[in-house]
């Protein structure tokens, strides 16, 4: 064509421009992201898996190739039953779990229960607080000797036996289980609230009573919800730590996660024994959440009908009370008597199992939050130094990543992007325990080892989907257009991401770190694997004590990190929906 | 077709445009002189709106050139793309996206802070431009407080404040409600004679592009069907697919017989064993023997119940529709039901045997 051969930018050279036409700062800026989270995510997963097949000998000076660490799982003394231990308490809390969350989720979705608005903030309460932190306060309920709650019982009925005895695995499931409720109440309370009542009302006109109607048409429908939250919370129990260390393994119950724990710091430390148990957990759970993500997740029936409807709600008649009485229970077990139960212990200079107001002290308060005695319990001073510094510092970097990633997966149809899709799903996969051995055999020889950077990099790594996912739902809703229009408009990517995108998702955004600053703030089972001296945490202090010092001091500490963890869920409640949680 | 775009405005060569393996746009091209109005007519999928989007940057091409003025904006051969924000284009989406954390006058003055103007200026400008548009009153409104109609107006604004060397519109109007959208259009195209700018209009509804345009491109499958002005493409159709689409038409296959003087000839119908032969225009490409589609309009067939030399047709009316100022009507031909716009005071009635009448003049022979 005649045109093109007078054009004056023909002169240029082809490749350069082209060079040059990729090299916009959209371009440069996901390229950089996507080689950060895949060297992140990738990276230690790799290291891991190779190094699971590293044997040592011995004697522990020398390595060599092999099955061994696969073998000696299956023959170990200890192992073969923590791995059935883990399956149990999985089991156990998941069945558990899932009667609580289904049964508390329809009472509040679907039902005429009195004061349902109102009770469920205190529902939720238990999926922003430590299970460790839990089990602490379990074990001072539920201890035979001087547990307060069989203290109670023998002072009341004048009887010498303990009510019940928290110490063993069925503690564990009871602690996860209570504690994990709330999960599946995330995952079914959504679709039970949106349902159409018509479905429902529909049985009820064919002749099915009440409980039919639930059982054949309510449950059914959000079946894919309940199967999501169980998945996720045998997930999550397979991977606890501070929950079986505390209850269980102790008095005899090991489990994977404290055989791992074992593995990576206790005296008889073989990195790469761990790390073949981190592979064999990380295998399951992964699986499960592959399962989950690819085949439950997508089946969730939408049951949305039209805008600003209101649905009918079951009238349980004289049985409301009975549904309210049951949902007090629940929050009475899972979050007031655990901390009042706290609060009780911490102010007693030693706890024996009574209170003694006598004794009354604020002793303890002193001890662990204001250096009082800094060489003995350094690491709980240190790990409120260092929580707050990892929460504040790791939420606001994850935010960032995920807000890129989020944009160039919903953004960009480019290279990468389904890679980058697939690697912010595999962290949810992976215990954090595992992800932990991961990048304690990757980092272990160079300069971040032992800093808190090394720890930063885990939280970063393990949890940014969860960031993630926040930023995603809400750019999911917003019109590409919006961003386009602003590029018509004359600015560029960068400014167009200032000024219109990052706006526009500032609840998403706000969500999110929140949501990471809690779980960063009560993370236990990356730290216990990463810390050294100096660079504990919160949840390690709190271990520390509950491992070489007393329980008073213990429950002082722990109160501390709850009312930390209670101001964060107080302003995530004000600033940010349900719905930011179970993405 | 080079021959035709050069010396345009804008010029759009060769056109390609791939995702994955289906080709959105196949190699099209046109042009328009600076000032016109151009509307990008068709189904969905058809490449209008991967056109449109080609030409404001937010997709890149696989190939071809496209030009405005002296800039290229986009040449994949030569390895040049221009960034969207660096063609001055103004664009008015089909959701508006009107920027809901501003308010109206925020979001009409943004182009002109990205374009670094004194404060003083962009404060005149805005206020010109709300005023050409009817939101004065609305200015400090929040958008997410406006009616589709008046966000519609805003997204308008916003697109021509900084008086952009093009304007886009992707089906701006398709989100309305039917009333709003004929006043919509008349707006429309008042606002762009008003400011002057080379406007380039995608839409699926062919009246809008018949009210609106000065020409149209009518697309189907990434390539182009016909261009022409709202009356050429209307009462001359040059395939059946543009007959078809554009308006209603009655449409037979048949044979061309003959060929008299340029563009004129005689057409020859088959139906359950009796042949007609009506005189009729020939599209351009069509030779004497080819295979071709009758395409005349309603309007243009006359049914009258006495025959006479002109009636080239019997037939029976299956239905007749008084409709005030018009009859819509059916009359059975053979397996042909035929449609038929009469006038009021024919009085047809369904049952009638009636005799039909071809005018040459709008009786045309297309391409299938």
């Amino acid at each position: 064509m005649t045109t093109e051969a007078l054009s004056p930018t023909r002169e240029r050279s082809p490749l350069n421009n082209r060079l040059r036409a990729m090299l916009t700062q959209e371009n440069i800026i996901t390229l950089v992201v996507a080689i950060i989270v895949a060297g992140a995510v990738v990276v230690p997963l790799a290291v891991l898996f190779v190094s699971s097949f590293k044997v040592l000998d011995p004697l522990g000076w020398d390595t060599t190739w092999g099955f061994g660490n696969y073998v000696e799982m299956f023959t170990d003394r200890i192992i073969p039953k923590a791995f059935l231990n883990t399956l149990i308490i999985s089991s156990g809390s998941t069945i558990l779990a899932t009667f609580l969350g289904v049964s508390l989720a329809w009472i509040n979705a679907r039902t005429n229960c009195p004061g349902r608005d109102y009770l469920e903030p205190y529902n939720l309460i238990p999926f922003f607080l430590s299970p460790f932190i839990g089990a602490i306060a379990w074990h001072n309920l539920g201890e035979p000797q001087t547990g307060l709650l069989n203290n109670w019982v023998r002072d009341i009925f004048g009887v010498d036996w303990a009510l019940i005895n928290i110490d063993n695995i069925y503690g564990v499931i009871w602690v996860t289980g209570i504690f994990f409720a709330p999960l599946v109440y995330l995952f079914v309370v959504g679709s039970l609230r949106r349902m159409d009542p018509s479905l429902e009302d529909s049985a009820r006109t064919t002749g099915a009573g009440l409980i039919r109607t639930t059982m054949t048409i309510t449950l059914p429908l959000v079946m894919p919800g309940i199967l999501s939250g169980a998945i996720i919370v045998f997930v999550t129990s397979a991977g606890e730590f501070g929950v079986p260390f505390k209850l269980s393994a102790p008095y005899g119950w090991e489990t994977l996660t404290t055989q791992i724990f074992s593995k990576a710091v206790g005296d008889d430390a073989n990195h790469f024994l761990g790390a073949a148990m981190s592979m064999a957990l990380g295998i399951i759970t992964v699986l499960l959440i592959w399962i989950q993500q690819r085949y439950i997740a997508p089946r969730s029936f939408t049951t949305v009908t039209g805008k600003g409807f209101r649905p009918n709600v079951l009238d349980l008649g004289p049985w409301r009370w009975v549904a309210f009485g049951y949902n007090l229970m629940f929050i009475a077990v899972a979050v007031v008597l655990p901390i009042v139960c706290l609060i009780i212990v911490s102010l007693h200079p030693v706890w024996t199992g009574k209170i003694v107001w006598a004794d009354i002290t604020t002793i303890n308060y002193v001890k662990t939050l204001f250096w009082w005695r800094p060489d003995a319990i350094a690491a709980a001073t240190n790990g409120i130094v260092n929580s707050l510094i990892l929460a504040f510092g790791g939420a606001s970097i994850a935010m960032v990543m995920a807000l890129v990633i989020s944009y160039m997966i919903h953004r960009t149809k480019g290279f990468g992007v389904r890679m980058l899709d697939f690697l912010s799903v595999v962290p949810i996969g992976f215990p954090g325990i595992v992800l932990a051995m991961g990048v304690l055999v990757t980092y272990i020889q160079t300069p971040i080892y032992a800093t808190l950077w090394i720890l930063m990099l885990a939280y970063i790594t393990r949890f940014f989907p969860y960031g993630q996912r926040n930023i995603s739902s809400i750019m999911l809703a917003i019109s590409e257009e919006l961003d386009q229009s602003s590029r018509m408009a004359g600015a560029s990517w960068f400014t167009t991401l200032w000024r219109i995108t990052i706006p526009l998702l500032k609840p998403g955004l706000f969500a999110g770190w929140i949501l990471l600053f809690i779980i960063f703030l009560r993370e236990l089972s990356i730290s216990i694997i990463l810390f050294t001296t100096g660079t504990e945490t919160l949840s390690v202090g709190v271990y520390y004590l509950t491992n070489f010092e007393n329980e008073p001091l213990t429950a002082a500490l722990s109160m501390a990190q709850t009312v930390l963890l209670l101001i964060a869920i107080y302003a995530f409640r004000r600033f940010a929906g349900r719905e930011a949680l179970t993405a | 077709m080079s021959n035709e775009t050069t010396g345009a405005y804008l010029q759009v060569d060769n056109l390609v445009k791939y995702f994955g393996n289906d080709k959105a746009v196949d190699g099209i091209s046109f042009g328009i002189p600076e000032g016109a109005f151009l509307t990008l007519l068709g189904p969905s999928g058809c490449g209008k709106t991967t056109t449109l989007m080609s030409i404001a940057g937010l997709h890149t091409i696989d190939g071809g050139r496209i030009k405005v003025g002296d800039t290229v904006f986009t040449s994949p051969k030569e390895g040049l793309f221009l960034p969207p924000e660096k063609r001055d284009i103004g664009m008015v989406f089909q959701s508006y996206a009107i920027w809901p954390h501003m308010t109206v006058a925020e979001n009409v003055a943004y182009p002109l802070e990205i374009r670094k103007i004194e404060q003083p200026e962009i404060d005149d400008r805005v206020a010109d431009v709300l005023k050409l548009v009817g939101l004065t009153a609305e200015a400090d409104k929040l958008a997410t407080n406006l009616s589709g109609g008046q966000q519609q107006r805003a997204s308008l604004a916003r697109a021509i404040v900084s008086k952009p060397r093009l304007l886009l519109f992707d089906e701006p109007l398709s989100n309305l409600d039917l009333k709003l959208r004929e006043q919509m259009r008349v707006e429309l195209k008042r606002i762009q004679n008003e400011v002057g700018i080379t406007s380039i209009y995608v839409t699926h509804d062919q009246s809008e592009a018949l009210v609106m345009s000065d020409e149209i491109i009518v697309m189907s499958k990434g390539k182009i069907e016909q261009r022409g002005g709202p009356v050429e493409i209307y009462s001359r159709p040059v395939n059946e697919y543009v007959s078809n689409f554009i308006g209603v038409a009655n449409l037979l296959k048949g044979k061309v017989l003959e060929v008299n003087e340029p563009g004129q000839g005689l057409f020859e119908l088959a139906q359950d064993g009796k042949q007609v032969q009506m005189p009729c225009q020939l599209s351009p490409g069509i030779a004497a023997g080819e295979d071709a589609v009758l395409s005349v309009r309603p309007e243009n067939v006359h049914a009258v119940r006495e025959k006479d030399g002109d009636t080239t047709l019997e037939g029976e009316v299956t239905f007749a529709i008084f409709l005030g100022s018009h009859v819509d009507c059916r009359v059975q031909w053979g397996d042909f039901e035929w449609k038929v716009i009469a006038h009021p005071r024919t009085r047809l009635k369904a049952g009638e045997k009636v005799y039909l009448k071809f005018d040459p003049e709008h009786t045309l022979a297309v391409q299938p």
